[in-house]
């Protein structure tokens, strides 16, 4: 999950790693930094989770030494579209959430599908098994123009709700507030069942 | 032959192995009004169960799915029994609710926990409840655990193979001393000293087993449910909520407990673990 | 109805797997170890499809010790699973993958710390403290969770290792009469008793 805030953004993910029913790791990693002001959150099949990321840290990385610079949360969702594009047939199972604060300071957030359609939004993205709980909860809480400490209240409040009413999801939220001054992340206590 | 006209149609009912003597109060057999099934509309069509089946299956176009996922556990120990379960529903991943009821009351002397299909378990243990308190109108005495646990085997074994999906354990104090008997929707029906039942069972039989003995105090063996439980909804996603302790004696049941898991979660944690050596 | 098991202490990681193979229904050996040596101070247990299964930890086994020929310096187990699971997951799309459930267990031979990754057949990755692979998991990873702490000393891991296979032998429908134990420290790989 991503939101929008005034010159920042937030982006939240739960921490399970599970096969169906049996939970097995409650520190697994789904967001990814791409650079300090672009994060990236790879729901999914945990496989795909794990090629991707590898595959992005590569795919900047080789972009940074070409360019002698930070790639733009905008071009990277386009790179990030274009590499499940890619895989039209016999895709990845992962629909990415990048949230990221542009050079010119303003927030950007979007989500892609398994495919690499990308979905703009000017409140909040939503990806992942809690996608139905987490709509709900976002478009409760979200308001416009929340300052990062407000913007940080709300995705926790947000996420920790969903989860709550999703049996796949959970076991401990991870949240990442960017701002042009830095990223500010804290993992929350959450439920363990 | 019997007569199984007050069965709507198809398989026989429960009561093909009681005797038809309605006038002795003393044998274990009712009249068949008195014992016989609310009558449940069978779809209409040649094969109830094979249609049922079809109807579940992954095949079906509309595929009927019931709340699943649970764990309940219950077991002897030397001052009685100790029942413990969760309390979470779920309807595929979604969680319907953190705070049910999986033990019932049948009275006060008999327990029945919920696993499977929830409506499955709840009406056909109330439906226990009720055949109980005929026999003991009829008796002048309490039902054994062992005739009530039969009783609910082949109530739900009438309806075998059209969908009925429970796990029960039937749990009570009688004549004979505290009882446990798990019975199910295949017509299985065990007695027993320690069981565990639902998705989450594996997870509570691997604490329970390690810890599990016959002299454990009170104070240990509801610790012991309580933890069993825990660990089972930190691994099993079906399970969470709550986790709640009864305690049957020979005085009948008694609520020990109510404990939200996310309370235990952060208690444990704290907790040094128990020696291995 | 294979099962592994790994345990991370001080300075080791203890592993176990059961030395049954089967086919259909018919057990066709006892006795045998289930894991490869990948270099001094990293051990692969693998469970899965026969034929798979020796085939892709052998594969695994010879370019990890190319890779320490090659560069003077082993591979680390990080290094190790990373390497494999890219492997696994390189071949998830092809034709015909590999169906290899995997532990990999290492010591860092001169901080002495401890690690073992869990590898499914769909090439997830993840660290674990301790960890079970198979249906084992189902029966075991509660009784980790409950009994597991930091720090265990190697007689500490020794008796949780036996609660996990006593645990299997009352609860699991599939008999698994005997198990291998090794212990994966800075002095190497060593089999040793329960």
């Amino acid at each position: 999950m991503a939101m929008k805030g005034k010159n920042c953004v937030a982006i939240a993910a739960d921490r399970r790693f599970g096969v169906q029913l049996m939970t097995l790791s409650t520190d697994f990693q789904k967001i990814f930094e791409i650079n300090p002001r672009t994060y990236i959150g790879l729901p999914g099949l945990a496989t795909d989770v794990q090629t991707l990321s590898e595959l992005f840290r590569f795919k900047t990385n080789l972009y940074k030494l070409r360019e002698e610079r930070d790639i733009s949360p905008k071009t990277f969702s386009h790179m990030v579209s274009s590499t499940l594009y890619e895989k039209r047939f016999g895709n990845y199972f992962c629909e990415p959430v990048i949230a990221g604060i542009e050079k010119d300071g303003s927030p950007y957030i979007c989500s892609m599908d398994l495919l690499g359609c990308i979905n703009h939004a000017k409140d909040f993205v939503v990806s992942g098994t809690a996608s139905s709980q987490m709509y709900g909860t976002a478009e409760g809480l979200w308001e416009p123009e929340l300052e990062p400490e407000e913007l940080f209240e709300t995705i926790a409040q947000a996420m920790m709700s969903a989860v709550d009413r999703d049996a796949s999801s959970g076991w401990g939220v991870i949240v990442h507030v960017i701002t042009q001054d830095g990223v500010m992340t804290k993992t929350l206590k959450a439920r363990m069942d | 032959m019997l007569d199984l006209s007050f069965l709507p149609s198809g398989r026989g009912g429960a009561v093909t192995d009681l005797p038809d003597d309605q006038d002795d109060a003393q044998t274990f057999a009712m009249d068949a009004a008195a014992f016989s099934h609310p009558s449940f509309v069978l779809p209409s069509v040649a094969d109830p169960v094979a249609w049922m089946k079809h109807q579940m299956s992954d095949a079906a176009e509309n595929r009927i799915k019931m709340a699943k996922g649970t764990t309940t556990l219950a077991f002897k120990f030397k001052d009685g029994i100790i029942v413990a379960v969760d309390s979470r529903a779920t309807g595929g991943t979604y969680i319907a609710s953190q705070s049910v009821k999986k033990i019932i009351e049948i009275n006060p002397y008999l327990l029945g926990t919920m696993a499977g299909g929830a409506a499955d378990c709840s009406y056909w243990e109330r439906e226990l409840g009720r055949r109980c308190r005929v026999y003991e109108l009829r008796n002048k005495e309490r039902i054994s655990v062992a005739a009530a646990s039969k009783l609910l085997s082949n109530m739900v074994y009438a309806y075998k193979g059209m969908g009925l999906s429970m796990g029960t354990m039937v749990v009570g104090w009688d004549k004979t001393g505290p009882a446990l008997f798990y019975v199910d929707s295949d017509g299985q029906r065990l007695k027993g000293d320690l069981f565990s039942v639902g998705s989450g069972s594996t997870f509570a039989y691997g604490v329970l087993d390690s810890g599990y003995h016959c002299n454990l105090s009170i104070e240990e063996a509801i610790d012991l449910g309580r933890r069993s439980i825990y660990h089972a909804t930190f691994r099993d996603a079906a399970s969470g909520g709550s986790v709640l302790i009864y305690h049957v004696r020979q005085d009948g049941w008694q609520v020990i407990s109510r404990t939200d898991v996310t309370e235990l979660h952060y208690q444990y944690a704290e907790e040094p673990r128990p020696s291995l050596l | 109805m294979e099962a592994l098991f790994g345990i991370t202490g001080k300075g080791f990681v203890l592993t176990a797997s059961d030395t049954t193979m089967a086919r259909s229904i018919v057990i066709m050996k006892h006795g045998e170890d289930k894991s490869r040596v990948l270099n001094k101070n990293t051990l692969m247990m693998y469970t899965g499809e026969a034929g798979d299964t020796v085939q892709f930890a052998e594969y695994v086994q010879r370019n990890v010790q190319l890779y320490g020929i090659r560069n003077g310096v082993p591979l680390s187990a990080h290094a190790t699973a990373s390497y494999t699971r890219r492997e696994l997951a390189k071949a998830l799309r092809t034709r015909n993958p590999y169906h290899v459930n995997l532990l990999i267990a290492g010591t860092d031979p001169k901080t002495e710390t401890p690690e073992l990754y869990w590898l499914d057949h769909m090439a997830s990755m993840v660290k674990m403290p301790f960890a079970a692979q198979g249906y084992a998991s189902y029966f075991c990873m509660s009784t980790m969770d409950r009994y597991w702490k930091p720090d265990m000393t190697l007689e500490e891991a020794k008796a949780l290792m036996q609660k996990c296979i006593d645990e299997l032998k009352i609860r699991f429908i599939a008999s698994l009469p005997q198990f291998t134990i090794k212990i994966v420290d800075k002095d190497g790989i060593r089999d040793v008793q329960l």
